[in-house]
Protein backbone atom coordinates (compact mmCIF):
# COMPACT_ATOMS: atom_id res chain seq x y z
CA UNK A 1 0.00 0.00 0.00
CA UNK A 2 2.69 2.52 0.90
CA UNK A 3 4.55 1.71 -2.33
CA UNK A 4 1.42 2.42 -4.34
CA UNK A 5 0.78 5.58 -2.34
CA UNK A 6 4.23 6.93 -3.32
CA UNK A 7 3.46 6.44 -7.00
CA UNK A 8 -0.14 7.50 -7.39
CA UNK A 9 -0.29 8.78 -10.95
CA UNK A 10 -0.21 12.53 -11.39
CA UNK A 11 -1.64 12.33 -14.91
CA UNK A 12 -5.23 12.28 -13.71
CA UNK A 13 -7.71 13.82 -11.29
CA UNK A 14 -9.23 12.27 -8.20
CA UNK A 15 -12.64 12.54 -6.54
CA UNK A 16 -13.60 12.54 -2.89
CA UNK A 17 -15.45 9.28 -3.50
CA UNK A 18 -12.16 7.68 -4.63
CA UNK A 19 -12.61 7.51 -8.38
CA UNK A 20 -9.98 8.77 -10.79
CA UNK A 21 -10.49 10.40 -14.19
CA UNK A 22 -7.85 10.55 -16.92
CA UNK A 23 -8.25 12.48 -20.15
CA UNK A 24 -7.49 10.29 -23.16
CA UNK A 25 -7.94 12.19 -26.41
CA UNK A 26 -11.53 13.35 -26.68
CA UNK A 27 -12.69 10.84 -24.08
CA UNK A 28 -11.89 10.17 -20.44
CA UNK A 29 -11.11 6.96 -18.64
CA UNK A 30 -12.62 6.45 -15.19
CA UNK A 31 -11.64 3.96 -12.52
CA UNK A 32 -11.25 3.63 -8.76
CA UNK A 33 -8.17 4.22 -6.67
CA UNK A 34 -6.03 1.76 -4.79
CA UNK A 35 -7.37 3.33 -1.60
CA UNK A 36 -10.93 2.48 -2.63
CA UNK A 37 -9.93 -1.09 -3.40
CA UNK A 38 -8.06 -1.41 -0.13
CA UNK A 39 -10.98 -0.09 1.92
CA UNK A 40 -13.26 -2.65 0.31
CA UNK A 41 -11.07 -5.67 0.67
CA UNK A 42 -8.20 -4.80 3.04
CA UNK A 43 -5.62 -6.34 0.74
CA UNK A 44 -7.53 -9.59 0.16
CA UNK A 45 -8.14 -9.41 -3.59
CA UNK A 46 -10.35 -12.47 -3.34
CA UNK A 47 -12.79 -10.39 -1.32
CA UNK A 48 -13.88 -8.51 -4.45
CA UNK A 49 -16.71 -10.63 -5.79
CA UNK A 50 -18.85 -8.68 -8.26
CA UNK A 51 -18.71 -5.57 -10.38
CA UNK A 52 -21.44 -4.11 -12.57
CA UNK A 53 -20.41 -1.66 -15.28
CA UNK A 54 -22.71 0.23 -17.64
CA UNK A 55 -23.10 -0.71 -21.27
CA UNK A 56 -21.88 1.60 -24.04
CA UNK A 57 -24.52 4.12 -24.94
CA UNK A 58 -25.56 4.83 -21.38
CA UNK A 59 -25.80 8.53 -20.54
CA UNK A 60 -24.16 9.48 -17.26
CA UNK A 61 -24.25 12.60 -15.15
CA UNK A 62 -21.75 14.07 -12.76
CA UNK A 63 -22.36 12.69 -9.28
CA UNK A 64 -24.51 9.85 -10.57
CA UNK A 65 -23.82 6.18 -9.91
CA UNK A 66 -22.45 4.46 -13.00
CA UNK A 67 -21.96 1.03 -11.51
CA UNK A 68 -21.53 -1.03 -8.39
CA UNK A 69 -18.86 -3.18 -6.87
CA UNK A 70 -19.27 -5.82 -4.19
CA UNK A 71 -16.70 -7.07 -1.76
CA UNK A 72 -17.43 -9.93 0.62
CA UNK A 73 -18.99 -7.52 3.09
CA UNK A 74 -20.11 -4.38 1.24
CA UNK A 75 -21.67 -3.08 -1.96
CA UNK A 76 -20.30 0.29 -2.99
CA UNK A 77 -21.49 2.68 -5.66
CA UNK A 78 -19.15 3.79 -8.41
CA UNK A 79 -19.67 7.50 -9.06
CA UNK A 80 -19.21 9.32 -12.34
CA UNK A 81 -17.46 12.70 -12.06
CA UNK A 82 -18.67 14.14 -15.36
CA UNK A 83 -21.62 14.34 -17.73
CA UNK A 84 -21.34 12.28 -20.89
CA UNK A 85 -21.93 9.01 -22.67
CA UNK A 86 -20.29 5.70 -21.92
CA UNK A 87 -18.53 4.60 -25.10
CA UNK A 88 -16.67 1.58 -23.75
CA UNK A 89 -16.48 -0.51 -20.61
CA UNK A 90 -13.70 -2.75 -19.42
CA UNK A 91 -15.62 -6.01 -19.35
CA UNK A 92 -12.41 -7.87 -18.50
CA UNK A 93 -12.46 -6.70 -14.91
CA UNK A 94 -16.02 -7.96 -14.31
CA UNK A 95 -14.62 -11.46 -14.70
CA UNK A 96 -11.19 -10.74 -13.23
CA UNK A 97 -11.68 -8.41 -10.31
CA UNK A 98 -8.16 -9.15 -9.10
CA UNK A 99 -7.02 -6.68 -11.78
CA UNK A 100 -8.31 -3.88 -9.54
CA UNK A 101 -6.00 -4.98 -6.74
CA UNK A 102 -3.06 -5.53 -9.08
CA UNK A 103 -3.32 -2.41 -11.25
CA UNK A 104 -6.21 -0.01 -10.59
CA UNK A 105 -4.52 2.72 -12.67
CA UNK A 106 -4.05 1.16 -16.10
CA UNK A 107 -5.40 -2.34 -16.56
CA UNK A 108 -8.13 -1.54 -14.03
CA UNK A 109 -9.86 1.28 -15.96
CA UNK A 110 -13.61 0.80 -15.74
CA UNK A 111 -15.38 2.98 -18.29
CA UNK A 112 -14.52 5.30 -21.14
CA UNK A 113 -16.80 8.34 -21.34
CA UNK A 114 -17.22 10.92 -24.05
CA UNK A 115 -17.87 14.18 -22.18
CA UNK A 116 -21.00 16.03 -23.19
CA UNK A 117 -19.37 19.39 -22.71
CA UNK A 118 -16.48 21.13 -21.07
CA UNK A 119 -15.15 19.01 -18.23
CA UNK A 120 -15.61 20.61 -14.82
CA UNK A 121 -12.84 19.23 -12.62
CA UNK A 122 -12.96 22.08 -10.12
CA UNK A 123 -14.11 19.68 -7.37
CA UNK A 124 -11.45 17.10 -8.18
CA UNK A 125 -7.98 16.79 -6.76
CA UNK A 126 -4.55 16.19 -8.19
CA UNK A 127 -2.47 13.28 -6.85
CA UNK A 128 -0.94 15.32 -4.04
CA UNK A 129 -4.30 16.69 -3.05
CA UNK A 130 -5.84 13.23 -3.02
CA UNK A 131 -3.08 11.84 -0.87
CA UNK A 132 -3.57 14.65 1.61
CA UNK A 133 -7.32 14.03 1.53
CA UNK A 134 -7.07 10.35 2.38
CA UNK A 135 -4.50 11.04 5.06
CA UNK A 136 -6.98 13.21 6.99
CA UNK B 1 -20.72 11.53 24.20
CA UNK B 2 -22.20 11.14 20.76
CA UNK B 3 -25.86 11.20 19.89
CA UNK B 4 -27.64 8.69 17.69
CA UNK B 5 -31.25 8.83 16.62
CA UNK B 6 -33.16 5.70 17.67
CA UNK B 7 -36.04 4.28 15.69
CA UNK B 8 -37.09 1.74 18.28
CA UNK B 9 -38.33 -1.78 17.68
CA UNK B 10 -41.20 -2.00 15.25
CA UNK B 11 -42.56 -4.68 12.95
CA UNK B 12 -42.81 -3.94 9.25
CA UNK B 13 -43.58 -5.87 6.09
CA UNK B 14 -40.49 -7.07 4.19
CA UNK B 15 -40.55 -4.49 1.40
CA UNK B 16 -41.28 -1.70 3.88
CA UNK B 17 -38.27 -2.69 5.98
CA UNK B 18 -36.04 -2.40 2.92
CA UNK B 19 -37.62 0.90 1.91
CA UNK B 20 -37.03 2.33 5.38
CA UNK B 21 -33.36 1.35 5.32
CA UNK B 22 -33.00 2.89 1.87
CA UNK B 23 -34.71 6.06 3.04
CA UNK B 24 -32.33 6.45 5.97
CA UNK B 25 -29.36 5.91 3.66
CA UNK B 26 -30.55 8.29 0.93
CA UNK B 27 -32.50 10.92 2.82
CA UNK B 28 -30.88 10.87 6.25
CA UNK B 29 -28.66 13.60 7.64
CA UNK B 30 -25.32 13.53 9.44
CA UNK B 31 -26.73 12.19 12.71
CA UNK B 32 -26.26 8.41 12.87
CA UNK B 33 -29.47 6.41 13.13
CA UNK B 34 -30.13 3.03 14.71
CA UNK B 35 -33.30 1.30 13.52
CA UNK B 36 -34.54 -1.92 15.14
CA UNK B 37 -37.14 -4.08 13.49
CA UNK B 38 -38.78 -7.41 12.98
CA UNK B 39 -40.45 -8.66 9.83
CA UNK B 40 -44.22 -9.14 9.72
CA UNK B 41 -44.87 -11.30 7.87
CA UNK B 42 -41.56 -13.15 7.80
CA UNK B 43 -39.68 -12.72 4.56
CA UNK B 44 -36.59 -13.79 2.68
CA UNK B 45 -34.16 -11.11 1.54
CA UNK B 46 -31.88 -11.83 -1.40
CA UNK B 47 -28.41 -10.32 -1.48
CA UNK B 48 -28.11 -7.60 -4.12
CA UNK B 49 -26.00 -9.59 -6.56
CA UNK B 50 -27.84 -12.89 -6.09
CA UNK B 51 -30.28 -14.36 -8.55
CA UNK B 52 -33.41 -16.27 -7.57
CA UNK B 53 -31.72 -19.39 -8.92
CA UNK B 54 -28.91 -18.96 -6.39
CA UNK B 55 -31.38 -19.47 -3.54
CA UNK B 56 -33.58 -22.56 -4.00
CA UNK B 57 -35.77 -21.69 -1.04
CA UNK B 58 -36.66 -18.34 -2.63
CA UNK B 59 -38.81 -20.15 -5.14
CA UNK B 60 -39.76 -23.16 -3.07
CA UNK B 61 -40.72 -21.69 0.27
CA UNK B 62 -44.07 -20.02 0.91
CA UNK B 63 -42.58 -16.73 2.01
CA UNK B 64 -42.38 -13.16 0.79
CA UNK B 65 -39.15 -12.45 -1.10
CA UNK B 66 -37.41 -9.08 -1.40
CA UNK B 67 -34.05 -8.03 -2.81
CA UNK B 68 -31.74 -6.00 -0.60
CA UNK B 69 -29.43 -3.25 -1.81
CA UNK B 70 -26.70 -4.82 0.28
CA UNK B 71 -24.66 -7.82 -0.75
CA UNK B 72 -23.95 -11.24 0.60
CA UNK B 73 -26.30 -14.18 0.86
CA UNK B 74 -30.01 -14.56 1.44
CA UNK B 75 -31.54 -14.30 4.91
CA UNK B 76 -34.90 -15.54 6.14
CA UNK B 77 -36.16 -12.95 8.59
CA UNK B 78 -38.39 -14.99 10.86
CA UNK B 79 -37.38 -15.47 14.49
CA UNK B 80 -34.79 -12.73 14.47
CA UNK B 81 -34.04 -9.11 15.25
CA UNK B 82 -32.88 -6.83 12.44
CA UNK B 83 -30.74 -3.81 13.28
CA UNK B 84 -29.69 -1.11 10.85
CA UNK B 85 -27.22 1.72 11.41
CA UNK B 86 -26.91 4.54 8.88
CA UNK B 87 -24.35 7.31 9.08
CA UNK B 88 -21.93 9.28 6.93
CA UNK B 89 -18.88 7.32 5.79
CA UNK B 90 -16.81 9.85 7.74
CA UNK B 91 -18.50 8.83 10.99
CA UNK B 92 -16.10 7.23 13.50
CA UNK B 93 -18.14 4.03 13.23
CA UNK B 94 -17.49 3.73 9.50
CA UNK B 95 -14.21 5.49 8.81
CA UNK B 96 -11.48 3.48 7.14
CA UNK B 97 -11.63 -0.04 5.71
CA UNK B 98 -14.92 -1.91 5.54
CA UNK B 99 -13.40 -4.67 7.63
CA UNK B 100 -12.67 -2.25 10.46
CA UNK B 101 -16.23 -0.96 10.52
CA UNK B 102 -17.53 -4.51 10.71
CA UNK B 103 -15.26 -5.11 13.67
CA UNK B 104 -16.65 -2.07 15.51
CA UNK B 105 -20.27 -3.02 14.93
CA UNK B 106 -19.76 -6.70 15.60
CA UNK B 107 -17.86 -6.13 18.83
CA UNK B 108 -20.91 -4.27 20.11
CA UNK B 109 -23.21 -7.08 19.00
CA UNK B 110 -20.98 -9.64 20.75
CA UNK B 111 -21.31 -7.51 23.89
CA UNK B 112 -25.10 -7.60 23.56
CA UNK B 113 -25.11 -11.36 23.15
CA UNK B 114 -23.09 -11.74 26.34
CA UNK B 115 -26.07 -10.33 28.26
CA UNK B 116 -27.77 -13.68 27.60
CA UNK B 117 -24.68 -15.72 28.41
CA UNK B 118 -23.92 -16.26 24.73
CA UNK B 119 -20.16 -16.60 24.30
CA UNK B 120 -19.90 -15.22 20.81
CA UNK B 121 -16.74 -14.31 18.96
CA UNK B 122 -15.80 -12.69 15.69
CA UNK B 123 -14.34 -15.02 13.09
CA UNK B 124 -14.60 -18.76 12.96
CA UNK B 125 -11.17 -19.39 14.40
CA UNK B 126 -9.44 -22.68 13.78
CA UNK B 127 -12.33 -24.99 14.65
CA UNK B 128 -14.64 -26.05 11.84
CA UNK B 129 -17.81 -24.07 11.47
CA UNK B 130 -20.81 -26.37 11.40
CA UNK B 131 -23.32 -23.95 9.85
CA UNK B 132 -21.67 -23.77 6.41
CA UNK B 133 -23.61 -25.51 3.66
CA UNK B 134 -23.03 -25.34 -0.08
CA UNK B 135 -25.81 -24.62 -2.51
CA UNK B 136 -28.40 -22.95 -0.28
CA UNK B 137 -27.39 -19.38 -1.09
CA UNK B 138 -28.17 -18.43 2.50
CA UNK B 139 -25.99 -15.91 4.30
CA UNK B 140 -25.95 -17.96 7.49
CA UNK B 141 -24.56 -20.95 5.58
CA UNK B 142 -21.38 -19.16 4.50
CA UNK B 143 -19.18 -17.78 7.25
CA UNK B 144 -16.41 -15.20 6.74
CA UNK B 145 -13.68 -13.96 9.04
CA UNK B 146 -15.76 -10.89 9.92
CA UNK B 147 -18.76 -12.89 11.08
CA UNK B 148 -20.06 -13.62 14.58
CA UNK B 149 -20.19 -17.26 15.62
CA UNK B 150 -20.96 -19.16 18.79
CA UNK B 151 -21.25 -22.74 19.87
CA UNK B 152 -24.33 -24.46 18.49
CA UNK B 153 -23.82 -27.84 20.09
CA UNK B 154 -21.94 -29.63 17.35
CA UNK B 155 -19.46 -26.77 16.98
CA UNK B 156 -19.29 -23.04 16.21
CA UNK B 157 -22.01 -21.73 13.92
CA UNK B 158 -22.91 -18.37 12.44
CA UNK B 159 -25.57 -16.50 14.36
CA UNK B 160 -25.51 -12.95 12.93
CA UNK B 161 -25.67 -11.98 9.27
CA UNK B 162 -24.51 -8.48 8.32
CA UNK B 163 -24.13 -6.49 5.12
CA UNK B 164 -23.28 -2.93 4.09
CA UNK B 165 -24.20 -0.54 1.32
CA UNK B 166 -21.96 2.46 0.67
CA UNK B 167 -23.49 5.23 -1.42
CA UNK B 168 -22.98 8.94 -1.81
CA UNK B 169 -20.61 9.22 1.15
CA UNK B 170 -23.01 7.40 3.45
CA UNK B 171 -23.12 3.88 4.85
CA UNK B 172 -25.93 1.51 5.79
CA UNK B 173 -24.96 -1.50 7.87
CA UNK B 174 -27.79 -3.85 8.66
CA UNK B 175 -27.76 -7.20 10.34
CA UNK B 176 -29.98 -10.07 11.42
CA UNK B 177 -29.51 -11.68 14.83
CA UNK B 178 -30.94 -15.20 14.82
CA UNK B 179 -33.10 -15.65 17.91
CA UNK B 180 -34.54 -19.08 17.23
CA UNK B 181 -34.47 -21.88 14.68
CA UNK B 182 -35.65 -21.30 11.15
CA UNK B 183 -36.63 -24.10 8.75
CA UNK B 184 -34.90 -22.33 5.85
CA UNK B 185 -31.61 -22.00 7.74
CA UNK B 186 -30.86 -25.30 9.46
CA UNK B 187 -27.74 -25.64 11.53
CA UNK B 188 -27.17 -22.00 12.42
CA UNK B 189 -26.54 -20.64 15.90
CA UNK B 190 -29.47 -19.09 17.77
CA UNK B 191 -29.55 -16.87 20.83
CA UNK B 192 -32.33 -18.85 22.52
CA UNK B 193 -30.48 -22.16 22.21
CA UNK B 194 -27.24 -20.70 23.56
CA UNK B 195 -29.03 -18.87 26.36
CA UNK B 196 -30.96 -21.97 27.34
CA UNK B 197 -34.25 -20.03 27.34
CA UNK B 198 -36.43 -18.19 24.84
CA UNK B 199 -35.11 -14.75 23.94
CA UNK B 200 -37.51 -12.54 22.04
CA UNK B 201 -36.89 -9.53 19.84
CA UNK B 202 -37.79 -7.04 22.56
CA UNK B 203 -35.23 -8.49 24.97
CA UNK B 204 -32.56 -8.66 22.25
CA UNK B 205 -33.31 -5.09 21.20
CA UNK B 206 -32.80 -3.84 24.75
CA UNK B 207 -29.53 -5.72 25.11
CA UNK B 208 -28.33 -4.43 21.76
CA UNK B 209 -29.17 -0.84 22.64
CA UNK B 210 -27.39 -1.15 26.00
CA UNK B 211 -24.34 -2.59 24.25
CA UNK B 212 -24.29 0.15 21.62
CA UNK B 213 -24.54 2.84 24.33
CA UNK B 214 -21.51 1.39 26.07
CA UNK B 215 -19.50 0.44 22.98
CA UNK B 216 -19.97 3.68 21.05
CA UNK B 217 -20.07 6.00 24.10
CA UNK B 218 -23.33 7.30 22.75
CA UNK B 219 -26.79 8.31 23.80
CA UNK B 220 -29.71 7.18 21.70
CA UNK B 221 -32.52 9.68 21.42
CA UNK B 222 -35.93 8.31 20.52
CA UNK B 223 -36.76 9.59 17.10
CA UNK B 224 -39.13 9.22 14.19
CA UNK B 225 -38.68 9.33 10.46
CA UNK B 226 -38.30 12.84 9.11
CA UNK B 227 -40.68 14.07 6.44
CA UNK B 228 -37.98 13.54 3.83
CA UNK B 229 -37.23 10.00 4.97
CA UNK B 230 -40.90 9.10 5.12
CA UNK B 231 -41.56 10.55 1.68
CA UNK B 232 -38.63 8.57 0.27
CA UNK B 233 -39.87 5.31 1.78
CA UNK B 234 -43.44 5.97 0.62
CA UNK B 235 -42.25 6.69 -2.92
CA UNK B 236 -40.47 3.36 -2.99
CA UNK B 237 -43.64 1.50 -2.05
CA UNK B 238 -43.14 -2.22 -2.69
CA UNK B 239 -40.16 -1.70 -5.01
CA UNK B 240 -37.97 -4.15 -3.13
CA UNK B 241 -40.51 -6.93 -3.65
CA UNK B 242 -41.27 -6.02 -7.27
CA UNK B 243 -40.97 -9.20 -9.39
CA UNK B 244 -39.04 -7.27 -12.01
CA UNK B 245 -36.43 -6.22 -9.44
CA UNK B 246 -36.31 -9.73 -8.03
CA UNK B 247 -35.69 -11.10 -11.52
CA UNK B 248 -33.06 -8.50 -12.43
CA UNK B 249 -31.20 -6.32 -9.97
CA UNK B 250 -30.73 -3.68 -12.70
CA UNK B 251 -34.48 -3.21 -13.10
CA UNK B 252 -35.68 0.09 -11.75
CA UNK B 253 -39.46 0.02 -12.14
CA UNK B 254 -41.43 3.11 -11.20
CA UNK B 255 -40.19 5.03 -8.18
CA UNK B 256 -36.60 3.88 -8.08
Amino acid sequence: MSDQAATRPDDRKYTKSHEWMKVDGDTVLIGITDHAVDELCSGNEGDLVYCDLPEPGRQVEAGETFGEIESVKAVADLNCPIDGEVVENNAEIEDHLEILSRDPWNEGWMIRVKPSGKIDDSEMMDAAGYEAYIAE
Amino acid sequence: MRTFRLLDLAAHAPARNMALDDALLEAGDDTPVLRLSTWEPAGLSLGYFQTLDDVPSARAADTTVVRRFTGGGAIHHGAELTFAITAPASDPLYRGPVADSYCRVHKAVVRALAAFGVEARIGPGTAGVVSDRAGTGMCFHAVTSADIVWDAGAGPAKGVGSAQRRRGGRVLHHGSIKLDTDPLEPGVATVSAAAGRPVDARAMAKALLDAFVASFDAEFEPSALTDAELAHADRLGDFFADPRFLADRRARPAAR
